[in-house]
């Protein structure tokens, strides 16, 4: 009865719109920073792009959401946590992370290969009376805490009381959609329970176009991404033989530099 | 007896050994950590039952469906709706933090004049005042909603003028209406037909249209395919979005669109690829390939290409003669798959930006771009939601903001049918705030309001008897009860969409090559046409590096 | 006994009354609701004799909590009683249609998740497991809040050394846990919280 959601992403179709990344903010109640930069920001959905380094006419660029992988095995951040913060879900395969119980060591940040973890560096803010729009199902966080993705569980919970209400033990997916999946104009993010062979999601994902970053690691992340160029899938694990560092850079666009 | 420094000590040791067994320190400890992590200027979120409702986003002309949630009457959250025909579920990165603007540290509270606070009472005795002593023009930013047709009433009775700033996409059109005598309004794009559509620098991917209008389409029919059903060619100097993901990039130099256009008209008529005939480009092919960059042979190619298969449809960015007048080479020019006319309207709106005779006032809904200045030296009453900063109009004027009035969306520019929605307001507006429309209401009752004007519409749609009704599911007007019901269905968040224009119905006539473009192409991502972003944008500007934040000039 | 001894058990005992008597009183202060509601006249005069029909569940699943002001509206549009309760009600609140603001006994913060949905229908949970007879009382029932923590004297129970409590008492997280445990229910940190 235990459920893996994980997630699909075809990067075949993601045009780099940024659609995904609004969604995420609106639905996590993430305050908008204008004091942050690239460095400092709180974007849980993140899409970054790379190229094939090629200049000119020969140039091909990708664009990659990145999220929380919520990964299975040796789950990073869970085993360095002092704090007991975050664990895998049993029933979900979801890793929750309880910000009420972080401590800000930010040692989960250093030891998330994915990048996908982000620190309250300043109290959430909003201009005021801007505190309305905040969504009901979500708590704030303070500032001195790490958040990430968390595979909008409010929606989850949602789904489970619309099941429950009408006495039914397992939730039907079609109510259970995390906000950049609903936001994505392409439909690039799918979404689905890979643990059910017959989920579209999982089936996608055990098609051999479709690919993991950093596989190579052993994190056995949920969030597979797919393409039908080889270029784009040699990205994942760096062809050369050194890990392809995403450089994030203050200003401009980042790219992955091949080593 | 004496109490010593030792009974003192003693005491304390028993008062504390008895501490530890009181809750004291166990509770104490319990209730500051829960004190420490409920800081009260921390907000949290409203409690309440949540609902959800639907309505359009009308911060641009595309009118995207939109399901908004509500809890305590405030919206919480936006999605697109699934099955709305023009947005096709989708909505643009900046929609989706829409429903924070209203609370926009910019957002305009007070009537201002010359940088001063006034109030509405001055700004009616000023513009009436203006009304009496000269000409006044209008203009809309959004034209053919209800608000704009009391809009245009009132600047007949007051011979001034009504101008519309068009939207891009549509701008693109005007080539035609020389050609054809048909306005660039009542022409679209028949996308959904088209088997090869070559676009000249036209973001179609990133803010050409509707969000979902193309993206979607484009999803179903090529994404991620070998051998896509659609294929799109794009034309662009640098990688865009759109170039990364078509089928083919042409990568150009810069402003070289025309010259490529003009070269590949040539090959198709010198090669006798295409049925039409006519007046050939000047340009020859030498010349449009020292100008593009590309060799003599790649254009031919190219040509090719583009009438393997067809229908095959160009798309420009910007207003350009001559990627139009490939468009009438391709055959592209009142036949499906190519552009077509979608509705009679006979005649073309009057530009903003055309040149303006003397006026006494000039005021401007707002609807209409924050950048956009207009070329006098008349008195200004600009309306607005938000004050986008650096405005040089005399009157600033607080506007109803993100859903805080009824609104009907018009048919969606580019599309090739005609669409009618209604936009129900979903919040109680500011008590200072009123539109552009209320207020010359105000000035001149006898103007129909909005209300009004919407449900007259909604009895002409069911009347005329032609088009469908597409909710939840889709029914013909025919079979539709009443216009009340009609009206009904329209606001819950239904879309009436015309019947697909016929082939035929305009035709267009080139006499000869038309001169080059002037001016510089449109910069489509940055037609974001409320005076500020919402606020959750820095996550794509600043707090990432997805995006460089757009180019504004302010007005 | 010596002289140490006897000083040592004055400090003792002067902690154990300030800690068990003193401090429970500093801690926590009594506020009264806005409107003194009985269940038990409710319950009685008007016949509503089910806890669900005015705390129901909505149609998405989710709790409505302590029902809104239009469903006291729906008998108290004008004054039906004599009580200076009522007269409250109907001239402060609903009247210039005002939501009443309700002290929440149970109020938990914002990141825990408690759905009745679950434990009501998958839990086979009766109202009186958690509520008691609350619903019965013919007083209102006293809200005292803890000074420090904002919350309730009913998340931590009335006693304070949590000994020997009644079942209902105390709504902490291992409150939760407790009855998890003991009805086998593993949920890990997703099931309760935001």
């Amino acid at each position: 009865m235990s459920a893996r959601y994980g997630m699909v992403i075809d990067l075949d179709r993601c045009t780099g719109c940024g659609s995904c990344m609004m969604a995420c903010a609106s639905e996590n109640n993430v305050p908008p920073l204008p004091q942050a930069t690239a460095r400092t920001g709180l974007t849980p959905m993140l899409v970054r792009k790379a190229s094939n380094g090629m200049e000119g006419g020969a140039r091909r660029e990708v664009f990659i959401p990145i999220m929380c992988m919520h990964c299975e095995h040796e789950t990073p951040c869970v085993k360095v946590c002092p704090q007991q913060a975050v664990e895998v879900d049993k029933a979900t395969g979801i890793v929750m992370q309880m910000p009420q119980r972080c401590l800000g060591c930010r040692y989960c940040m250093t030891a998330c290969p994915y990048h996908a973890r982000y620190f309250n560096w300043w109290d959430p803010a909003w201009p005021k009376g801007m505190e309305k729009s905040l969504n009901p199902g979500v708590a704030s966080r303070m500032r001195g805490v790490v958040e990430k993705c968390n595979m909008c569980h409010a929606r989850l919970h949602t789904a489970k009381e619309k099941a429950a209400a009408a006495g039914k033990r397992e939730i039907d997916l079609a109510d259970y959609v995390p906000a950049c999946v609903e936001a994505c104009p392409t439909g690039a993010i799918r979404f689905g329970n890979l643990a059910d062979p017959n989920d579209a999601a999982s089936k996608e994902a055990r098609s051999p176009e479709a690919f993991r970053l950093l596989a190579r690691i052993g994190t056995e992340p949920k969030v597979y991404y797919k393409s039908k160029e080889a270029w784009v899938r040699a990205l994942a694990e760096s062809k050369s033989g050194s890990v392809p560092e995403v450089k994030r850079v203050e200003a401009g666009h980042a790219e992955v530099q091949h080593g | 007896m004496k109490v010593s420094r030792r009974d003192l000590l003693v005491w304390s040791a028993g008062a504390a050994a008895g501490l530890i067994v009181t809750p004291v320190p166990w509770k104490l400890l319990d209730d500051t950590s829960i004190w420490s992590q409920n800081w009260p200027w921390i907000p949290q979120p409203t409690r309440g039952p949540v609902e959800m409702k639907q309505s359009v986003c009308t911060l641009c002309p595309q009118g995207c469906g939109m399901r908004v949630r509500m809890a305590a009457g405030w919206p919480v959250g936006v999605a697109g709706v699934s099955s709305h025909p023009v947005s096709r579920g989708a909505l643009c990165p900046l929609g989706f933090g829409a429903h924070q603007l209203n609370w926009h540290p910019q957002r305009l509270k007070t009537v201002r004049h010359r940088g001063g606070a006034s109030a509405w009472g001055d700004a009616q005795a000023a513009f009436a005042k203006a009304c009496k002593e000269g000409p006044v023009v209008v203009i809309d930013g959004y034209p053919g909603r209800a608000a704009s047709s009391m809009l245009e009433s009132f600047a007949q009775k007051h011979d001034g003028g009504y101008r519309v700033v068009l939207s891009a996409e549509t701008r693109a059109l005007t080539p035609y209406e020389k050609w054809s005598g048909v306005p660039a309004s009542a022409l679209g794009y028949d996308l959904e037909n088209a088997k090869t559509i070559v676009s000249f620098g036209a973001p179609l991917l990133d803010g050409w249209g509707a969000p979902g209008r193309f993206t979607r389409l484009w999803a179903e029919r090529a994404a991620g395919m070998n051998d896509p059903q659609l294929r799109l060619i794009q034309v662009d100097e640098s990688l865009s979005r759109t170039a990364s993901r078509a089928w083919q990039w042409v990568p150009v130099r810069a402003s070289a669109e025309s010259a490529l256009a003009a070269g590949v008209a040539r090959v198709l008529l010198e090669e006798r690829l295409v049925a039409w005939r006519g007046p050939m480009p000047s340009l020859t092919l030498a010349e449009a390939a020292e100008r593009t960059g590309l060799s003599a042979d790649a254009i031919r190619d190219l040509a090719r290409t583009i009438v393997a298969r067809t229908p095959a449809v160009a798309i420009g960015n910007g207003i350009d003669p001559e990627i139009a007048a490939l468009n009438v080479v391709l055959g592209a020019a009142a036949t499906p798959g190519g552009i077509v006319r979608r509705s009679k309207r006979g005649a073309a709106y009057v530009p903003a930006d055309a040149a303006m005779p003397s006026v006494r006032a000039a005021l401007i809904d707002a609807s209409v771009p924050w950048d956009f200045a207009p070329q006098t030296d008349a008195e200004v009453f600009r309306f607005a939601a938000w004050d986008g900063g650096s405005s040089r109009a005399d009157w600033l004027l607080p506007a109803p903001g993100f859903l805080e009035e009824l609104m009907d969306v018009p048919t969606a520019p580019t599309l090739a049918a005609e669409t009618y929605a209604i936009a129900p307001s979903l919040t109680k507006p500011p008590a200072e705030v009123q539109s552009a429309a209320q207020f010359l209401g105000g000035i001149d009752p006898s103007l129909t309001p909005v209300d009004k004007i919407i449900h007259s519409r909604c009895g002409n749609l069911f009347h005329a008897r032609a088009g469908t009704l597409i909710g939840r599911e889709a029914t013909p007007v025919a079979k539709i009860a009443s216009a009340q019901a009609l009206e009904e269905q329209l606001q819950k968040g239904a879309v009436w969409v015309g019947e697909a224009a016929r082939p035929g119905g305009w035709r267009c006539e080139l006499k000869e090559w038309p001169a080059a473009a002037s001016g510089p192409p449109e910069n489509l991502t940055a037609t974001w046409s409320a005076p500020v972003l919402p606020p959750l944008a820095t996550k794509l500007y600043q707090e990432s590096s997805l995006r460089e934040m757009p180019a504004r000039r302010n007005a | 006994m010596s002289r140490n001894t006897l000083v040592f058990g004055f400090g003792v005992a002067v902690a154990l009354v300030v800690g068990w008597i003193g401090f429970p009183r500093a801690l926590y202060v009594r506020q009264s609701q806005p409107v003194e509601f009985l269940h038990k006249t409710h319950a009685e005069k008007s016949g509503v004799a089910d806890c669900g029909e005015c705390h129901a569940l909505r149609e998405d699943g989710a709790y409505g909590g302590i029902p809104a002001m239009e469903k006291c509206a729906g008998c108290h549009s004008e004054r039906i009683g004599e009580s200076k309760a009522e007269a409250t009600l109907v001239d402060s609140f609903i009247k210039p249609g005002r939501e009443t603001p309700w002290l929440v006994y149970s109020r938990q913060p914002a990141n825990v998740w408690f759905s009745h949905a679950i434990h009501v229908k998958h839990g086979g949970l009766t109202c009186t497991e958690c509520h008691a007879s609350y619903g019965m009382t013919d007083q209102v029932k006293v809200y005292e809040v803890n000074r420090i923590s904002g919350y309730s004297r009913d998340i931590w129970g009335h006693s304070m050394s949590r000994l020997r409590r009644a079942p209902h008492e105390g709504m902490k997280m291992t409150d939760c846990e407790d009855c998890h445990r003991r009805r086998n229910v593993e949920v890990g940190c997703l099931g309760c919280h935001e």
